[in-house]
């Protein structure tokens, strides 16, 4: 809406005189430009504990800044001390032995950065995670803007029963993986010269992509009368992609979290809400748990907490009533003048053909190797049914 | 002084309309500091006057007088104040004598026969030309008005005297002029309609009448029983200049209201323009606690309040958005004003709905004797006013009409997306005033409309229009009675198609209607009593958020209408316990209901309000009262004056407002949503103390000033961290209420009536908004206090005007404030590998100060008396110094980077040249 102003306004001043638009570098005060960011959970009903420890980056480039070296230890309100090991990168990772996660255990965070910083977190204590009561999808058309259109697909929900715990604050994670194909095996390609595989290498026409779902999705039960939800919105996956071609899985991990960190994650969930301009709306500075002892004005930013987990996995396959909508990353292109339009760069370039020959039809590498798809593996889960 | 002997003398000749000679002839008289001896051979030489004294007695004289039109006999008097000497008259001659004047019979002349065209009266046993033969033809006698009839009264009570001021040219009521009674210390002002009453016991008194660019007039009254008289005053063609200064300084000083601010059209002509256009609202944005959003954006900010705390009324009709092409241009075209005040301390009862200010423009009625027009043409617009009588002396008519013509300068741009695109606006009023004795009848209707449309960007449309008829009436000589039906209407249509996903088009539309009675009563001589009630029913259609195009995505958000009937209602006192001394005590008290139909939700208690803690959805029928607020409002101020030259003034000023602006922005968009108290946004609240010294130093004729206020607002509405007021209907899951707190201090120094004038103010203030509720939701900044969108530290203002001549004026403004506060994002952090940005603490930074220069030379032209048209010729220069001062900063992702900038509205200086022309003279209007 500002932007739109801004517009509005350049125009009239171009008609007439100058305005002008510069870059401008906003002069950030140092304590503000490069925060220590620290990220971690401790999660009953997980074996390795992780801990991310990185640096805020300028606006202008942004990147990912890891601190390693730190001394990082989580410690129980009970006296015990984990240490966690740097697995470079900014990771930190230890293992907590299951006897000491208990609901009702408070952890905290001590960091200890090259510089000398020592950062602490509050304690979080560990609220009991329910099992998750039942993952499920269900058709469901979405009517899209313009009326009469609608995008088809499933949704996925969760319904929790957290009557057997006293927690009252959640956050669900998901990871969707699924399966995809590569329409054609590597048979025959050429590099000047054209070669035949054979048999066909179907090594790379099967792979599974994972990723872990942007949203966060927060919820309480503190106003209800029972503990008791039922069908959370998930993830809605639509019927224009290869998602539910093959087979499709969803990880659902939910959280039983305290009052403090429901805070931050549901603050969070409102800032990657986010959609359009920066200015569209008002900007939402979200505060953690932690602090810096060392240097006591500069802020930390992230949450360490400590939480129940309970995770559970769905797959959804052939879903029925849902025609699929997709095209795959394969579009042939015929050769008009021969192999000789494949140029070295180009190399190896791949044909289509079958065991008797090939026709002259390049293949792009989408459409005999699904690896060429970012975060693809041809490695099968070992989740993955047969 | 280093200059103490120069002779500096500067005389022009305007056009001789006197038929006198001899000492009654009228000379153009501009002499500084030279000896009696220069000053008198001068004389000589102008006139042809001899004046003869002894050299002993005049040595020790300085001359000083700056008149354009005055008498030889009258300069002479002047040049000789205070010294005890007289003057007198003999053959055509004037004789210096000690203590006494020549005893010698008077010579018979004719004073022009001013006087007996200007004095008529009414009720009274001597007929007109009676009287008129007593008082006019007697020179240097002071003209008596005898006022009731000889029994007509009780002798021991107080008549009550209904006067009013009108112009002798035009017939218009002349307002705000000042009625003063010497021996009293006291006196009264005319209102809007010219009428002034006062209390006086039956008795002889000498009464001033005076007011900005009139000639003074002074009678006697000769008080015998109730009765009316009505005064026609006489523009003072040449000697407007010195009867500007003494109105305000009068007004100054005498004025009850503290923090009133009043702007003389006079003072607003002689600023510099902006492309070529008079904008009172950037005068006023020169005034101490008065800051604007910035170049080119809407919106005052008042002693540290938001910009929808103001009210805006012109002839009553309030206007809801005041600028035209996104704040370059005033929605009202200035030569049809004829008042401005502003209201930014104490509040008179009779208004109310705005916590920090009002700003209440009144337009001519329009000449009553016959017709003329005026009009301009400047780079962007041409504006033309016709105004002339229907019916000679009581029904008059006034319609101003303006319109850009800017589009052909677009098609001159080489860039096609500018080429192609549109924008326009005009605006028309036309006002209709009937007026026989006392009774005054109007109508007046105003429209504005903007258009901007750039192809594949955004279009704006909007649009005010309004109605006000009013009708007023003195039931007897001291009560007065005023009502009205108002109705105003303001819409906006927007589409953003900046971005194709998230396009959208949104249509807007709100209507005030509005009706009141307000009275005026006097009782006794100094006490007068306001009283009255309105009610004004708003009806919000807030629209449709729909997405713009087939590939946006934009979520279709039905924002809804709604509907609140606002009633209130008044009474005022304001005793004058003795003639140095004012209190003025109001009460208003107000109901507001919104009402139905429509739908609210309850939310979880001890939730957030946000749309998935919904407990319950109440349905209201149409009309049926959703909820109920009453608001009473305390409006008391004092006013002591210390001594002739100086006052004191207390204010203690409640407020209530009812319906707010939704906007984020820094400024005003010209699609920012107005938004009425509901079920869940209570009303917002305010008081204000201030107090004020204000003191004219005696011997340079300085006009000091030093205000200081405190302002608490309990109930502001402010954004909670990631508000998007475009996606739900329901504001209450956007807006928090919280408390405000602004303070400040004003300086003010003006000097007026010499060749160099103009003003200096400086604001030192802050505005904190406070929005810390039990939960963590129901905080903002973590309920820590921040400053405020609009919370300027500094700001500085100096507006110089120097008359070169009559003719010539140069005038310059200087404007300092402090950079505006934001809220940046100042870093980029990864969780899990998802890029987050990290804001700093609300408004914790300030985008670069704000400085600008701006000068322009006024020519006019002759300053003829009778000539057909008048015209002048502006050359100004906007930012002289090309400074690139931000409008805003704003980030923008550019390929996952962010990249800051910084908006410089104007960032060259800009030449306009516009040229002026009315029929009539230099002084018509």
């Amino acid at each position: 809406m500002h932007q739109n102003k801004l517009n509005a306004v350049f125009l009239v001043l171009t008609l007439i005189v100058t305005s002008c638009i510069k870059s401008f570098t906003p002069n950030i005060e140092s304590g503000d430009l490069n925060k220590i960011v620290v990220t971690g959970q401790v999660n009953l009903g997980e074996e390795i504990q992780r801990v991310n420890i990185s640096r805020s980056s300028p606006i202008s480039s942004p990147e990912y800044l890891p601190i390693i070296g730190c001394s990082v230890e989580i410690s129980d309100d009970k006296g015990n001390v984990f240490v966690l090991g740097d697995d470079g990168n900014g990771n930190y990772t230890g293992q907590i032995d299951q006897g000491y996660l208990q609901a009702g255990t408070s952890f905290r965070i001590k960091i200890i950065t090259p510089d000398g910083d020592e950062i602490v977190s509050d304690y979080d204590q560990i609220n009991a995670c329910p099992v998750i009561d039942t993952v499920y999808y269900e058709r469901k058309d979405v009517e899209l803007n313009t009326p009469g259109k609608y995008s088809l697909g499933i949704q996925f929900y969760v319904n929790l029963d957290a009557r057997a715990t006293t927690s009252r604050y959640f956050m669900w994670e998901a990871y969707e993986t699924w399966e995809y194909h590569a329409d054609y095996p590597i048979e025959w390609w050429y590099d000047g010269v054209v070669h035949h595989v054979w048999p066909p290498d179907y090594s790379r026409k099967v792979c599974w992509k994972t990723r872990k779902i942007q949203h966060i999705y927060t919820l309480t039960t503190r106003n209800l009368t029972d503990n008791l939800f039922n069908r959370y919105e998930l993830q809605f996956v639509d019927n224009l992609s290869a998602r539910l071609m093959y087979g499709y899985s969803l990880l659902v991990k939910q959280y039983a979290l305290s009052e403090t960190a429901y805070t931050y994650w549901d603050q969070m969930r409102i800032n990657s809400n986010q959609q359009g301009g920066l200015y569209e709306k008002q900007p939402l500075a979200i505060r953690g748990n932690l602090r810096n002892l060392t240097h006591p004005d500069n802020e930390v930013l992230g949450f360490f907490g400590a939480a129940g987990l309970r995770s559970t996995r769905i797959f959804v396959a052939n879903v029925p009533d849902l025609p699929l909508d997709f095209s795959t990353y394969c579009s042939p292109s015929a050769l008009r003048q021969g192999l000789r339009e494949i140029g070295p760069s180009d190399y190896p370039a791949y044909l289509m053909g079958n065991e008797f020959g090939y026709s002259l039809v390049q293949l792009n590498v989408e459409c005999v190797d699904c690896l060429a798809q970012k975060g693809g593996t041809n490695v099968k889960p070992d989740f993955w049914p047969n | 002084m280093m200059k103490r002997l120069i002779v500096f003398m500067s005389v022009f000749f305007i056009m001789s309309i006197v038929k006198a000679q001899g000492p009654e002839k009228l000379i153009s008289c501009h002499v500084d500091k030279v000896s009696f001896s220069q000053f008198s051979d001068w004389l000589n030489k102008e006139s042809g006057v001899q004046v003869f004294y002894l050299p002993s007695w005049v040595s020790p004289i300085k001359v000083t007088v700056h008149q354009d039109q005055i008498s030889v006999i009258d300069a002479v008097k002047l040049a000789i104040r205070g010294t005890g000497l007289e003057v007198s008259a003999w053959n055509g001659h004037l004789v210096l004598l000690k203590g006494e004047k020549l005893i010698t019979e008077l010579p018979l002349y004719d004073k022009i026969g001013m006087a007996s065209d200007t004095l008529t009266e009414q009720a009274k046993e001597l007929t007109a030309s009676e009287e008129r033969y007593l008082t006019g033809r007697m020179a240097d006698v002071v003209q008596t008005i005898r006022v009731g009839k000889v029994g007509g009264n009780n002798f021991n009570s107080k008549a009550k005297v209904l006067g009013r001021v009108l112009d002798v040219e035009t017939g218009e009521p002349v307002f705000y002029a000042t009625i003063y009674f010497p021996e009293l210390k006291s006196g009264a002002v005319s209102d809007i309609n010219g009428f002034f009453s006062v209390m006086l016991k039956p008795g002889k008194y000498t009464v001033l009448f005076e007011f900005l660019g009139y000639e003074k007039k002074k009678y006697m009254l000769d008080v015998i029983s109730d009765g009316e008289l009505s005064i026609q005053l006489k523009k003072a063609v040449i000697q407007m200049k010195e009867f500007v200064v003494y109105g305000d300084r009068q007004m100054n000083i005498k004025a009850k209201d503290a923090g009133l601010d009043k702007i003389s059209m006079k003072s607003i002509k002689e600023l510099p323009m902006m492309m070529g256009e008079r904008d009172i609202l950037k005068v006023s944005e020169m005034l101490p606690g008065i800051v604007s959003a910035g170049e080119g954006s809407a919106g005052l900010n008042v002693r540290g309040g938001s910009s929808d705390q103001n009210a805006f009324y012109i002839n009553k009709i309030p206007i809801y958005n005041t600028s035209h092409l996104f704040g370059f241009f005033p929605a009202f075209n200035s030569d049809i004003i004829k008042d401005f005040s502003i209201y930014k301390g104490h509040i008179p009862a009779q208004y109310g709905g705005r916590l920090s200010s009002v700003f209440n423009i009144v337009t001519r009625q329009g000449n009553r004797k016959h017709f003329t027009a005026h009009g301009g043409i400047s780079p962007i617009t041409g504006n033309i006013v016709v105004e002339g009588p229907l019916k000679k002396d009581t029904c008059t008519l006034l319609i101003s009409a303006r319109s850009s013509y800017s589009d052909w300068i677009l098609k001159k741009i080489k860039n096609p997306d500018i080429r192609a695109g549109s924008a326009g606006f005009y605006d028309f009023s036309a006002a209709v005033n009937y007026d026989i004795q006392k009774t005054q009848l109007s109508l007046f209707v105003y429209h504005s409309s903007d258009s901007f449309k750039m192809p594949e960007i955004n279009n704006f449309n909007y649009a005010n229009s309004g109605m006000a008829m009013s009708f007023s009436h003195n039931y007897s000589n001291a009560l007065r009675g005023e009502f009205a039906v108002i109705g105003s209407q303001y819409s906006f249509n927007t589409i953003n198609m900046q971005e194709k996903s998230s396009a959208y088009e949104h249509g807007y539309l709100m209507g005030h209607y509005e009706a009141k009675a307000d009275f005026k009563h006097m009782i006794g001589g100094n006490n007068a009593l306001m009283y009255g009630a309105g009610t004004v029913l708003y009806q919000l259609d807030r629209g449709n958020v729909e997405p713009f195009g087939s590939q946006s995505l934009h979520n279709r958000v039905l924002l809804g209408k709604e509907q609140g009937l606002e009633s209130a209602i008044y009474l005022a006192d304001s005793y004058d316990p003795s003639p140095r001394l004012n209190i003025t005590l109001g009460l208003r008290y107000t109901i507001f209901n919104p009402m139905g139909p429509g739908t609210v939700f309850t939310y979880q208690p001890d939730s957030p309000r946000e749309l998935r803690y919904v407990s319950d959805t109440l349905i209201y029928g149409n009309n049926n009262i959703i909820n109920w607020y009453h608001e009473p409002d305390i409006r008391a101020s004092v006013n002591f004056e210390t001594d002739e030259n100086g006052s004191l003034k207390l204010a203690f000023n409640q407020m209530h407002q009812n319906l707010f602006m939704l906007n984020n922005a820094i400024s005003i968009a010209p699609n920012a949503q107005w938004k009425l108290a509901d079920y869940h946004l209570k009303p917002s609240a305010s008081n204000q103390f201030s107090f004020g010294i204000f003191r004219t130093l005696a011997r340079s004729g300085l006009e000091t000033s030093v205000e200081v206020y405190y302002k608490t607002t309990t109930d502001y509405p402010d954004f909670k961290d990631g508000a998007d007021f475009l996606e739900s209907s329901h504001v209450e899951t956007q807006v928090l209420q919280g408390t405000q707190k602004a303070y400040g201090v004003e300086f003010f120094l003006r000097r007026s009536n010499t060749k160099l004038e103009g003003w200096l103010s400086y604001t030192l203030s802050r505005s904190m908004v406070h929005i810390s509720g039990e939960n963590a939701w129901d905080k903002i900044n973590y309920g820590e206090s921040f400053p405020a969108n609009y919370d300027i530290p500094h700001a500085l203002n100096l507006v110089l005007n120097y008359h070169l001549s009559r003719r010539v004026t140069f005038s310059s403004i200087v404007a300092y404030q402090s950079g505006k506060p934001i809220t940046y994002p100042v870093s980029v952090y990864y969780i899990d590998g998802v890029p987050q940005l990290d804001f700093s603490k609300r408004n914790a930074y300030r985008i670069p100060d704000y400085f600008r220069t701006d000068v322009s030379l006024t020519v006019e032209g002759s300053l003829k008396k009778h000539k057909l048209m008048h015209s002048s010729l502006i050359i100004s220069v906007y930012n002289l110094t090309g400074r690139q001062n931000p409008y805003s900063v704003y980030f923008t992702n550019e390929n996952g980077k962010i990249r800051g900038y910084q908006y410089s509205v104007i960032g060259v200086p800009i030449m306009t040249a516009t040229w002026i022309f009315k029929l009539g003279n230099y002084a018509s209007e």
